[in-house]
C-alpha cells in the first residue's frame, strides 16, 4: 500500500557502505526464519522424545564437524547452487522458472550420453560435454521463453509441463538407446579420465564442480549487474512499461532470461553426472530442480544469497544423516526444518507479526509484491 | 484525557465542534523528519485543505491518521477523545475514510463488489450480491455520485474509479474523509463535479481533509487551509482571507511565478513532422486518425484536448513505441517511421511520458540506473556489452544536481522520491542528452508548484536554444502559457489550430469536437 518508504534490496551498488547495508538487510529475514525454524524443530524433537541439544549437536557435527562432513555439505550444495541460480535469473526478469527439475535431467542425459562417447578425449572431453550441457539447457529453457514471448503462454504452466517431457525423455534415452546394459538401470559409465576430478583435501567426493558452481554465481552476478543484457533483464523484470519505453525488447529478454536459467540448471545436471555418479542412473537424483526454487527464495534471488541458501540446504541434508545415525530423530526432521524456513521466508506477514515492522523495513522485502 | 489546552493552530472563533485534532505529530524516517510537531484541527462540516509541495509531509501525516504509520510522538483526538490508531481497521471503525492517490480497487470485480469488499452483506455464507448492488445504488443516489453498480472496475474511467473509492469510504460510514490529491487524475470538468459533491458532503455533516498542491482548487472549495513545508506547519489560514500569491509563498517559502515569461520565438526549420498518421489503440480501435503535425525549431506546439482523444497514442507513435498503421514520422528531415524508440532517441528525440510511475522510471531502480535507462548501451556507460555503474553514477550525480532533483543521491531508488522529484529526474535524463526535438506529454501532471515552475523554465530554455517541442497537455492554462501555436485533438483528429490568445470559448468548442466546421468556413 505505502510506496514511500522503501529500503534498498539486494545488490548492484558498489560503494562498500551500501553493499554492507544491503547485504545485512537482505540477510535479516532468512536469519530470523532459520532461528524460528530451529525453535520449532526443537519442539518437534522434544515431542518425539529426544533431546534437542543432542539432535542439533549431531546435525552441526554432520554438516561441518569434520573435513569429510564439510565435503558432504559442499557436495550436496553444488547442484542446488546451479538450480537456485536458474530460478534467480528468471525471477530478475519477472519470470517464475519452475522448470529446473526437467532442465537438470536434460543436462544430465546430455552429459551421460556425450560423456560416454567423448570419454577418450579426457579433460578436453569434460570441457566439451559441459559446454554441450549449457547449450542443450539453453535451448530447452528457451522453449517456454518463446511460448511466453510470442504466444503469451504463462511460463509457470509451460515450465511445469516441460518437466514431465524432459524427465520422461531423459529416462527413455537412458534406458533405451543409451543404456549401459549393466545391473543398475541407466547409461553406460563415463571414462574416469573425462570426469570432473575430486578436490581432495580430505573433502571426500567433493569435486571441482563446486568451484564451477561458485564461478557460475559470480558469472550471474556480473551478467545481472555489469552487462547491458543484465540491465535489460532487470529493467524488464521490474517494469515492463519502462523497459518498453526505453526501447528494450521485452520478448527477447524474456526468452534469454529463461534460456540462461535453463543453461544453468542443465549445467548443474551435467556436473552431477560428471562429478558424482559418472553415469545417469534411473531414477536420477530427484528434486534438485524443485529445491532450487527454495534456495532462490531463501537467497532472495541474489547470487550470493543463492550460494548461502544452497550451503544451508546442503548442510542440513548432510547433518541429517549424522543425526539419524547418532540419535533416534528421524531423517524427515530436516525436511520439516527446511519447510518451516521456507514458509517463514515467504510468509513475511507472519514474521512481521512476530518480530515487528522494523526488521521488515530493514529487510525491505518485496517478496509479497512479486509473488 | 486532558481537556483541550489550545494547541497547534486551533482557532477559537469557530462555532462548529472539533471532530479531529492531531497534536504535535512527529515522524522520522532515518535521518529525515517527515513530520515535525505537526498539529491540525478539523471542524465538523468543514473542508480543511492540506497544502504543501510534494515531499512536504502531507501524505505521511494522513497515513499516520489512517493507521498506516505509527507516529514517534504526538496524539490524535477524535470528538475530543484521545485515540490510538494502530491500523486502517481502527481508523475505519472511528469513521475515518481515505481515498488514496493511487486507487486500491480490484479491476476484475464489479463496482458493487469493490464497495462492499471486506464488509460484505451476507446471505448465509455467500455474498448477498443483490444486497451489495442495492446498498451501492442507495449510496450513489444519496450523495449524487453516479456509478453503475454492475459494471466492472476495469472498464471504468479514472474519474468514475475515484467515485467508487469515495463510495467505498462512505459505505463504511466515514465521517472524516481524507482525499489525497484527488484532482491529479481528473479532467477539469470532473474536478468541478467532484467539488460540487464535496460541498454536498459537508452540508450533510461530513468533514473533509483535502490534500493537494494545487492552489486554485483549494481557494474554491476549502474553508481553512493548513500549509506544511519541510514537515512543519507554516501557517493555518482562513480561505476567505487569503489569495493564491500568499499561499504560494507560504508553501514554497519564496515568491513564485507560474506565468511563463516568453521571449519572441526564433522559428527555424521543421524538426519533428507527422504526415497522415494513423495509429491503433491497444484494443485495436483507431486512436489517431490521420494527424498532420509540424513542429519547427524554436517553437512549442501545444496539443490541447480532453483526455482519451488519442494523446497517448499520438505521443507513443511519434516516439516509436507504438506501431504506425499508415503515415510517416520525420525527424530532422529523415523518415524514422520504421525505427524503434531507441533509434529515434539516438537521433535526438526526447520523450517525457505522461506516466512516470509505469513508463518514465523503473521505480525499483537506483536513480543512476534510471538516468541511463535509454543510454545504458552507449559509451561512456557501456563498451563491449559491459556496463559501468560508476560512470553512470558520476553522470547521474551531475545531472541530478543540475536539475535540482532532491535528494541528488544517485543511489536512491526512484520510487522513494516525491512525484515532483521523480518528474525532474525524468526531465533531467531526457533533456541532458541535448535532443533536437522533445515530446512532453503532460509534463507537470501531479507535481507541485515549485517543480512546475522549474519544468516550465526548462522547456522554455530548450525552446530558446532552437529545439522543437511538442507539448501535449490536459491543462488548458499550461498549453496556453507555454505554446506558440495550439492545435486541438479531438477523436484522434486535429480539429483546429488557434493562437495562444484564443478565448476559452473558442478552445472549449474545439475540444468538444464542435467548431471544426466553423473554423474552415
Amino acid at each position: 500500500m505505502s510506496e514511500e518508504h522503501r529500503e534498498p534490496e539486494g545488490a548492484g551498488t558498489s560503494t562498500l557502505g551500501n553493499m554492507v547495508r544491503d547485504a545485512a538487510g537482505a540477510l535479516v529475514f532468512p536469519l530470523i526464519a532459520i532461528v524460528f525454524a530451529l525453535l520449532i524443530g526443537a519442539v518437534i524433537v522434544l515431542a518425539t522424545g529426544n533431546n534437542p541439544a543432542a539432535a542439533f549437536g549431531s546435525l552441526v557435527v554432520g554438516a561441518v564437524g569434520s573435513s569429510l562432513a564439510i565435503g558432504r555439505t559442499l557436495l550436496y550444495a553444488t547442484p542446488l547452487i546451479f538450480t537456485g541460480l536458474a530460478v534467480a535469473v528468471a525471477f530478475r526478469a519477472g519470470l517464475f522458472n519452475i522448470g529446473g527439475e526437467g532442465q537438470v535431467y536434460i543436462g544430465a542425459i546430455t552429459a551421460a550420453g556425450l560423456g560416454v562417447a567423448l570419454g577418450f578425449l579426457g579433460p578436453l572431453g569434460t570441457l566439451v560435454v559441459l559446454l554441450a550441457c549449457i547449450l542443450t539447457g539453453f535451448l530447452w529453457g528457451a522453449i517456454p521463453g518463446f511460448l511466453k514471448a510470442y504466444f503469451g503462454a504463462h511460463e509457470v504452466i509451460t515450465t511445469i509441463m516441460l518437466n514431465f517431457v524432459a524427465i520422461n525423455l531423459a529416462t527413455y534415452l537412458a534406458l533405451e538407446p543409451l543404456s549401459g546394459g549393466g545391473l543398475v538401470p541407466g547409461t553406460a559409465t563415463i571414462d574416469p579420465a573425462a570426469r570432473i576430478p575430486y578436490i581432495g583435501l580430505g573433502l571426500g567426493r567433493t569435486n571441482y564442480g563446486f568451484l564451477l558452481a561458485l564461478l557460475a554465481a559470480v558469472a550471474v552476478y556480473l551478467l545481472l549487474w555489469r552487462t547491458k543484457r543484465g540491465f535489460e533483464i532487470r529493467a524488464v523484470g521490474l517494469s515492463p512499461g519502462a523497459a518498453n519505453y526505453a526501447g528494450m525488447r521485452l520478448g527477447l529478454n524474456t526468452v534469454l532470461a529463461l534460456a540462461i536459467g535453463g543453461a544453468l540448471a542443465a549445467l548443474g545436471g551435467g556436473v552431477e553426472v560428471l562429478g558424482v555418479y559418472g553415469k545417469m542412473t534411473i531414477p536420477f537424483a530427484a528434486n534438485l530442480g524443485f529445491n532450487g526454487i527454495g534456495v532462490a527464495l531463501l537467497g532472495r534471488n541474489h547470487p550470493v544469497g543463492v550460494v548461502l541458501g544452497a550451503l544451508l540446504f546442503g548442510g542440513l541434508t548432510s547433518g541429517a544423516q549424522e543425526m539419524q545415525f547418532s540419535t533416534d530423530v528421524p531423517l524427515d526432521l530436516t525436511d520439516v526444518l527446511l519447510a518451516v524456513i521456507l514458509l517463514l521466508v515467504t510468509a513475511t506477514k507472519l514474521v512481521e507479526l512476530i518480530v515487528g515492522k522494523r526488521a521488515r523495513a530493514l529487510a525491505g522485502t518485496r517478496l509479497e509484491g512479486s509473488l | 484525557m486532558t481537556e483541550r489546552q489550545t494547541g497547534g493552530g486551533t482557532t477559537e472563533a469557530q462555532a462548529a465542534p472539533v471532530v479531529l485534532e492531531m497534536r504535535g505529530i512527529t515522524k522520522t524516517f532515518g535521518p529525515v523528519k517527515a513530520n515535525d510537531e505537526v498539529s491540525i484541527t478539523l471542524h465538523r462540516g468543514e473542508i480543511l485543505g492540506l497544502l504543501g509541495e510534494n515531499g512536504a509531509g502531507k501524505s505521511t501525516l494522513m497515513k499516520i491518521l489512517y493507521g498506516l504509520y505509527k507516529p514517534d510522538a504526538g496524539s490524535i483526538f477524535i470528538d475530543g477523545e484521545e485515540v490510538e490508531i494502530h491500523d486502517p481497521k481502527d481508523a475505519v471503525e472511528r469513521g475515518i475514510g481515505m481515498v488514496h492517490q493511487h486507487f486500491t480497487l480490484i479491476p476484475p470485480l464489479t463496482v458493487a463488489e469493490n464497495i462492499v469488499l471486506g464488509a460484505e452483506p451476507r446471505k448465509g455464507v455467500t455474498l448477498d450480491a443483490e444486497g451489495a448492488i442495492k446498498a451501492t445504488e442507495e449510496l450513489s443516489e444519496r450523495y449524487g455520485l453516479k456509478v453503475d453498480p454492475r459494471s466492472r472496475v476495469s472498464h471504468l474511467s479514472v474519474g468514475v474509479e475515484q467515485r467508487v473509492e469515495i463510495l467505498k469510504a462512505l459505505y463504511r460510514e466515514a465521517r472524516i474523509l481524507i482525499l489525497d490529491e484527488p484532482t491529479a487524475v481528473l479532467t477539469p470538468q470532473e474536478t468541478t463535479d467532484l467539488f460540487t459533491v464535496l460541498n454536498e458532503f459537508v452540508a450533510d455533516g461530513l468533514s473533509i481533509i483535502l490534500i493537494t498542491h494545487k492552489l486554485g482548487e483549494l481557494l474554491g472549495v476549502s474553508d481553512e487551509i493548513t500549509i506544511i513545508r519541510d514537515g512543519r506547519v507554516v501557517d493555518t489560514v482562513k480561505t476567505s482571507e487569503t489569495n493564491e500569491r500568499q499561499l504560494a509563498r507560504l508553501m514554497v517559502g519564496r515568491d513564485v511565478s507560474l506565468r511563463a515569461e516568453k521571449e519572441a520565438p526564433k522559428i527555424g526549420e521543421p524538426r519533428l513532422v507527422a504526415e497522415g498518421l494513423v495509429v491503433h489503440s491497444h484494443t485495436g480501435t483507431v486512436a489517431v486518425d490521420g494527424v498532420d503535425l509540424e513542429v519547427r525549431a524554436g517553437e512549442i506546439l501545444g496539443v490541447a484536448g480532453v483526455d482519451g482523444n488519442g494523446q497517448t497514442e499520438l505521443a507513443e507513435a511519434l516516439a516509436g513505441m507504438q506501431h504506425v498503421e499508415t503515415g510517416h514520422v520525420h525527424l530532422d528531415g529523415e523518415d524514422v517511421t520504421s525505427l524503434g524508440a531507441d533509434d529515434r532517441q539516438e537521433r535526438g528525440l526526447a520523450y517525457i511520458p505522461e506516466d512516470r510511475r509505469t513508463k518514465g522510471l523503473v521505480q525499483d531502480f537506483h536513480l543512476y540506473e534510471n538516468n541511463a535507462l535509454k543510454t545504458y548501451d552507449e559509451p561512456p556507460f557501456s563498451k563491449w556489452g559491459w556496463i559501468f555503474p560508476n560512470v553512470m553514477r558520476r553522470r547521474a550525480a551531475e545531472n541530478l544536481r543540475a536539475y535540482d532533483v532532491r535528494p541528488p543521491d544517485p543511489d536512491a531508488r526512484a520510487g522513494s522520491l516525491s512525484g515532483g522529484n521523480q518528474q525532474k529526474a525524468v526531465i533531467a535524463r531526457e533533456l541532458s542528452g541535448d535532443p533536437g526535438a522533445i515530446i512532453a506529454s503532460q509534463p507537470t501532471r501531479g507535481v507541485d508548484v515549485g517543480a512546475i515552475e522549474f519544468i516550465y523554465g526548462q522547456l522554455l530554455e530548450q525552446r530558446a536554444s532552437g529545439k522543437a517541442i511538442l507539448l501535449i497537455s490536459l491543462e488548458l492554462e499550461e498549453v496556453r502559457s507555454l505554446s506558440d501555436r495550439i492545435v486541438v485533438l479531438y477523436a484522434g483528429r486535429i480539429v483546429g489550430e488557434v493562437s495562444p490568445d484564443a478565448t476559452d470559448e473558442e478552445l472549449g468548442l474545439l475540444m468538444a469536437g464542435r467548431g471544426a466546421e466553423e473554423k474552415s468556413a
